[in-house]
């Protein structure tokens, strides 16, 4: 399956999946966060498809959302696939995608450990890159700020 | 008889355990020497190298990601400009492609060779850690003629590489990989029938293809256990469509494979690199890129094949000349975290066994 044809299947039988531009190399969908567990576990069953790995998460602060952003591939299709999460700024919170993926047990942690988004059904949502008894806030925001913390001129 | 009355206990491995290659602390729970449960504690080399780079100009980040895995810096560096290649769309001389593959193979070789000498040192024989850095010297010496450095190079830039390799490279080079060659084949008979290494690794820490791919193992602990799936044919970058090399597999996923799967795979990178001279062309080295480099806005999600699993860089560009946010991702993480499930109820020693062959290695976890 080529890129091409990837994209106007995802199109045509994932009606919860929009496709974004901003994905530069590999496709990238958006998906609401309530649909997420969902999309994923059909995603992964779906034998044309197969997405059995999960290679990444990544957080992101975009200042006015914060994103959670899925790095997906499938090992017998050699496909590849990114999906994003628009969550709120205030408040965030997302559902585990463990259950379907094992490995986003530690991606999560660190997410809910760096950015601050509550995981839920998470199983161990402890600190473990930060010390343990850290109390500045969640250093990967970009809000947060250090007094050794120098940001470069913007040029 | 009556039966001996037994009491679970705990223990701290590490954080300065020899043998956890770094800073990292597994809390042991043991039943005599039986392992019940382990719990890795990371985090003790975290230096916030994601947050740093968001501060930087992109030619800057790539030094500061030298030190993301220095094992194999030559990756980090190319993953990198990779990505930020992908993103403004630079088309990259042919000779940098070249140079680039031998590069990256030569550090293949380099970082299998510590794998090697510290998993076998680990494991009870110290000879073999004296002969692999011996090995790993005479590629140390062929970075050092090129760019100056040993261990942190910055050779990789985006569009290319930083400088031309010296006229008296390629002799040199050849004769390195013929040697290195050899010198596995001396290896594999050494340690491959010795009947105590058999017994410490064959049937150690099995790991499942099912596991494995659940819990994001790539790399050679995934083939090693029957997957057959290298990024660099499976989603190909760079030009190594062009050269002829097998991808080694093994079936039984124990330590004895993982072991296997770096030793052949270190002859199949000296196969690439002895292509990679032949078809070496002239030309450019750098695509022309301004100093102040500024990719339009945009995401996207770079990975390669490293010596230790899939390496991946997620870099989102908001059109300014220092990178929104960078996402640095290595093999280690996600096998560290595929440790506790396959050591439940093998011996304290064996555990060493298993955690020297996933070949994690700690700045990589803690970035």
């Amino acid at each position: 399956m080529t890129k091409e044809e990837l994209k106007s299947y995802l199109e045509s039988n994932y009606p919860e999946l929009t496709y974004s531009e901003s994905g530069k190399y590999d496709l990238l969908f958006i998906v609401e966060a309530q649909k997420l567990v969902k999309t994923c576990e059909k995603l992964r069953d779906d034998v044309k498809l197969q997405f059995n790995y999960l290679g990444n998460i990544s957080g992101v602060d975009t200042t006015e959302n914060y994103l959670t952003v899925y790095q997906i591939a499938s090992i017998s299709n050699k496909l590849r696939l990114d999906i994003k999460v628009i969550l709120p700024h205030d408040n965030p919170s997302i559902n585990s995608v463990q259950s379907v993926w094992p490995a986003a047990n530690w991606y999560e942690r660190e997410i809910w450990e760096l950015y601050g988004i509550e995981i839920h059904n998470h199983d161990n949502l402890t600190r473990f890159l930060l010390p343990d008894d850290w109390d500045q806030g969640h250093p990967m925001r970009k809000d947060w700020d250090a007094p050794d913390f120098i940001r470069f001129p913007q040029k | 008889m009556a039966e001996l009355r037994t009491e679970e206990f705990q223990v701290n491995m590490g954080p300065h355990h020899p043998s956890t290659h770094g800073v990292c602390r597994l809390l042991l729970t043991l039943d005599g020497e039986k392992i019940i449960k382990v719990e890795p504690y990371i985090g003790y080399l975290h230096r916030a190298i994601e947050k740093i780079c968001e501060n930087r100009t992109y030619p800057m980040c790539i030094p500061i990601l030298d030190r993301f895995e220095y094992v194999t810096a030559m990756s980090c560096n190319y993953v990198f400009s990779l990505a930020a290649e992908r993103l403004a769309e630079i088309e990259v001389p042919e000779r940098a492609e070249y140079l680039r593959v031998i590069m990256l193979e030569l550090n293949r070789i380099a970082s299998h060779m510590i794998f090697f000498g510290t998993t076998v040192m680990d494991i009870g024989a110290l000879t073999p850690f004296l002969y692999a850095l011996r090995e790993r010297e005479m590629i140390m010496d062929l970075f050092e003629m090129t760019c100056g450095q040993r261990l942190t190079y910055n050779y990789i830039r985006i569009g290319g590489v930083s400088r031309d390799i010296p006229k008296e490279f390629i002799p040199k080079c050849r004769e390195t990989i013929k040697t290195i060659d050899e010198k596995i084949e001396e290896y594999k008979r050494l340690l491959n029938g010795n009947p105590i290494w058999k017994a410490r690794t064959i049937g150690i820490g099995k790991l499942s293809p099912e596991l494995a791919i659940a819990y994001g193992a790539s790399g050679p602990i995934l083939r090693a256990s029957g997957v057959e799936y290298d990024l660099r044919r499976d989603d190909p970058y760079s030009i190594y469509d062009r050269f002829d090399y097998k991808i080694p597999t093994y079936q039984n996923g124990d330590v004895y494979d993982r072991y296997m799967v770096r030793l052949d795979e270190m002859q199949e990178s000296c196969k690439i690199v002895a292509q990679a001279l032949d078809g070496l062309p002239e030309g450019d080295i750098r695509a022309k890129v301004k100093p102040n480099f500024k990719p339009p806005e945009g995401e996207v999600y770079t990975r390669i094949e490293n010596s230790r699993g899939e390496m991946g860089v997620h870099l989102i560009s908001d059109g300014t000349n220092k990178p929104f946010r960078l996402k640095a991702r290595g093999g280690s993480f996600a096998h560290l975290q595929l440790l506790p499930e396959i050591s439940k109820g093998c011996l304290i020693a064996d555990l060493v066994a298993i955690f020297a062959s996933f070949d994690v290695i700690l700045p990589e976890v803690d970035r």
